[in-house]
């Protein structure tokens, strides 16, 4: 207890609401003690964001703290005055928010906001302030040229590791680190970890680190608690946790997503007897491009997304597009489903050549035969609309049903997907729904038709880890009793060696590489694809050197 | 039909029922829309001359006489008529063609928006207020010809702003969804995009309303209407023509420039009133405040109220 940095006593939140009051964070108790890193792990709704936030006493209205204590520095953050408050904020504990770009300000120099900081909260004046300024960007690796730059200048590593610098500005013994990589690409997270994990070895702070990752956290957290819907489950020592834990709970969330890397496991996902796919591809891309124009004041600029792509998918298969933001395989997505046109190249679906300079109408066969499942179940579904409109409206328009059976097979519907009882869930509205549900409800819209072809962006990376598995299943076991083709969009290598029968990754908008799925996991020939299944493996942190060599690239003028 | 009840509808028809600005709002036009439509039979003839010229308020005129002997009661509740009709007549059509051509200009993208947009530019850069009194001298006078300026000279700012808000819905994933699986375009503008437009559609209507009830007053006023009817603006142009200011006798101007400031107060009312019901974090902010005690709700630091102290 004498050498904690934080200790928080029976800490209550609540959101008022004109109903009931949503409970947010429910008597948590821990302690950090000085020197460690502290991981807090939550899928979302758990508390874990409003609990930090209420430690900064940050939170917006409706909420409320109803109890407890958080002292500092034997000070009770929760009994002192407003302006005390404000004083301790920064000084005492500062904060590394999830997306970069919102925590810095979009008109202001790298140089003004860290000089905004230190002018308000230290006594440091002119030179010094310039000299404090150095040394912070000499800690973080940003060159000191770049200082002049603003946050839209830079990539968003290094916007991220610019909001670090703003929090050491202070040297504070405790920074809260909520969600701090959630937003970067895998190989950018990495370096940023490991450049954390480094600045803490040399400057001796304590880290709060929250994450819905358990695995991530696993990797470097000295303490573990787990929350779950406000409450504290589990606490204790890494290894412990690591081991398994004691709640069912943390079992699940250790157990949830396998691994990139090493023997594969058995028995995950339902895989299909015969792996023969024939030679007839069902779908078939051909030096696909595509350029979107960005308005130049003087010169309008093309920015390729896809660069001359070609492909092939066949009947039952599954092929997973693996690749970081940016290396167009949204746009691939799009492409097929015909929402945007190429700007060269050609898909041949079930040898019909669809060709660029096509008529503007896509044929409506066409659209019956190839669905899309979308990344956000929370934006795929139109919030003024039932379940069983979004699912009647595409069987009425494609005329593939009689209306006084609708009902009963959008029931059936509802039901192969695991939504139980379909009746009830036919008239629930898209807010009544957990994220994972509304997902399954996107999942059995894309079914309806009975497509050949399934297009998923990205279908788990918004959902919860604990149900992302089961997503995945659904999927899996659709291929195999309706003889589904499916093109698996992804940025985690691990759910596409799983899934998928090919993998292609994709970096920049071209092909790197492409192979068998396990194949391309166990013996991956580019350097890209190395970093990717690297990044991906546990214990990548200790494997990872604080040489220079793998420093992302500058990115001017985006 | 049970699951009509969660809709966002009718969230928000109870939300509008409860919200004490909108009721307010919602009373007051219907009780001027009640007297509008039923008053005339009721008050003397507004025409008629029955009494000496500005005389005030008494037990047989309420509201006094105007210059030429009529009633001012009778004259400010027939006015009531005309005004209304063609201020609510204006914002519908208003929303109407802003929806149109906005709508279709933001869903279509592409050549066709550049040339409604280019439209709808040409319309917004045009001086209205010079170009109403040009039209509303130039033609002939009465109810259609003022409607009909003013929705020339109005629609384009609404156009535009659905027009912009069209274009962030045609962005979202379940227009894309809706396109992939094979929806015909005019379906996702009315079925899936314009519901999600309710209350911008809600808001402009009133917005352009009390436009349109403020200009055609005006017009009026100069002497642009046929001020042979009875309307409100003919009532403020023959009580100005009388020189009521000079004389003194504020009834025969009073009664008419209460009612517009009234009912272009209910229409604001009942505007705040679909803002706070649409806009959840409104509500939830002013739940909040009624619910803890007033010296902690600052701005910035989250407040401590404990149960047991």
């Amino acid at each position: 207890m004498n050498n904690s940095v934080l200790s928080i006593r029976n800490l209550s939140v609540s959101y008022i609401t004109a109903g009931d009051p949503v409970y947010a964070v429910q008597d948590v108790s821990f302690d950090i003690q000085q020197g460690e890193i502290f991981g807090l792990v939550g899928e979302s709704g758990s508390g874990k964001s409003t609990m930090v936030q209420a430690i900064l006493r940050t939170l917006p209205p409706p909420a409320v703290i109803t109890g407890g204590k958080v002292i500092i520095d034997n000070k009770d953050i929760l009994s002192i005055s407003n302006t005390e408050v404000l004083q301790y904020r920064w000084k005492e504990i500062s904060i590394v928010m999830q997306s970069a770009l919102n925590a810095l300000n979009p008109v202001l120099t790298i140089r003004e906001q860290i000089k905004d900081v230190l002018e308000i909260h230290s006594d440091l004046t002119g030179k010094d302030v310039d000299n404090r300024i150095h040394e912070l960007l000499s800690l973080i690796d940003i060159d000191v040229s770049r200082l002049d730059s603003y946050p839209h200048q830079l990539s968003g590593g290094m916007r991220q590791r610019v909001v670090i610098a703003i929090a050491l500005a202070l040297m504070p013994p405790l920074i809260i680190m909520d969600e701090p990589t959630t937003a970067l690409d895998v190989i950018v997270e990495r370096e940023i970890l490991a450049k954390i994990i480094e600045l803490r070895k040399e400057l001796g702070f304590t880290i709060l680190f929250i994450t819905h990752d358990l695995n991530l956290l696993l990797e470097f957290a000295d303490r573990l608690a787990i929350m779950r819907n406000g409450k504290l489950i589990e606490l204790g020592q890494a290894q412990k946790i690591r081991a398994g834990g004691e709640h069912s709970y943390t079992k699940k969330l250790i157990g949830a997503l396998p691994s990139a890397s090493g023997t594969r496991k058995k028995g995950i996902l339902s895989k299909p007897k015969n792996r023969d796919f024939g030679s007839k591809p069902l779908l078939e891309v051909q030096n696909l491009s595509k350029s979107f124009p960005v308005s130049g004041f003087f010169r309008p600029k093309l920015i390729k997304a896809v660069k001359d792509v070609s492909f092939q998918i066949f009947p039952g298969e599954i092929v997973a597009l693996v690749g970081e933001s940016g290396s167009g395989k949204s746009t691939i997505a799009k492409l097929i489903t015909l929402l945007l046109r190429p700007t060269a190249g050609n898909i041949h679906f079930k040898n019909a050549r669809i060709r660029v300079s096509e008529a503007r109408r896509v044929p409506l066969e066409y659209r019956r035969q190839v669905q899309m499942i979308f990344q956000d179940p929370f934006g795929s579904l139109n919030s003024v609309h039932t379940v069983y409109h979004h699912l009647a409206r595409p069987l009425l328009r494609h005329r593939l049903i009689q209306k006084d059976v609708l009902f009963d097979h959008i029931v059936d519907l509802l039901e192969n997907v695991d939504l139980c009882p379909g009746a009830m869930f036919a008239e629930k509205f898209p807010h009544e729904m957990s994220g994972g549900e509304r997902q399954r409800v996107a999942i059995a819209r894309a079914l309806s038709l009975g497509p050949d072809l399934i297009v998923a962006d990205e279908p788990t990376s918004m959902l919860d880890v604990s149900i992302r598995m089961e997503i995945l299943e659904i999927l899996a076991q659709m291929r195999i009793k309706k003889n589904l083709s499916i093109i698996f969009i992804t940025h985690d290598l691990a759910s596409a060696r799983y899934l998928a029968d090919r993998i292609i990754v994709l970096q920049h908008g071209s092909i790197v590489e492409q192979g068998l799925a396990e194949d391309l996991i166990q013996s991956p020939e580019k350097t890209y694809t190395k970093q990717l299944v690297k990044a991906a493996s546990p214990g990548w942190l200790k494997s990872l050197s604080f040489d220079n060599n793998t420093k992302e690239k500058d990115v001017n003028n985006v | 039909m049970d699951y009509i009840h969660n809709s966002i509808f009718s969230r928000w028809i109870t939300g509008i029922i409860q919200n004490r600005k909108a009721v307010t709002g919602v009373c007051i036009i219907f009780l001027f829309i009640f007297l509008a439509v039923f008053g005339p039979f009721i008050t003397q003839d507004p025409t008629a001359f029955l009494s000496t010229p500005l005389s005030p308020p008494s037990w047989e005129h309420w509201l006094g006489t105007n210059g030429q002997g009529q009633d001012v009661l009778a004259q400010t509740i027939s006015g009531a008529r005309q005004t209304l009709l063609v201020g609510f007549t204006t914002g519908i059509m208003v929303v109407l063609i802003g929806a149109l051509i906005g709508g279709i200009s933001g869903y279509y993208g592409g050549r066709i928006d550049d040339i409604l947009s280019l439209l709808i530019n040409v319309f917004l850069v045009m001086p209205g207020l010079p170009l109403m009194v040009i039209l509303a001298s130039w033609l002939p006078p009465g109810p259609a010809t003022l409607t009909g300026v003013l929705v020339l000279t109005g629609w384009a700012w609404n156009a535009r702003v659905i027009r912009s808000q069209m274009m962030t819905f045609r962005s979202r994933d379940f227009v894309s969804a809706a396109i992939v699986s094979g929806e015909r375009n005019i379906r996702i503008i009315v079925i899936e995009i314009m519901p999600r437009m309710l209350s911008l559609l809600a808001s402009s209507f009133i917005g352009a309303s009390i436009y349109a009830i403020g200009a055609q007053v005006g017009l009026e006023f100069l002497g642009l209407g046929d001020v042979s009817t009875i309307t409100w603006g003919t009532n403020l142009y023959w009580a100005s023509n009388d020189m009521a200011l000079l004389t003194g006798s504020w009834w025969t101007f009073v009664p008419t420039g209460l009612s517009i400031a009234i009912v272009s107060f209910a229409l604001t009312l009942i505007n705040f009133g679909i803002d706070e019901v649409t806009n959840p974090r409104l509500i939830s902010e002013r739940v909040w405040r009624e619910n803890i005690p007033k010296d902690k709700a600052v701005n910035g630091i989250t407040p401590v109220v404990k149960d047991h102290e």
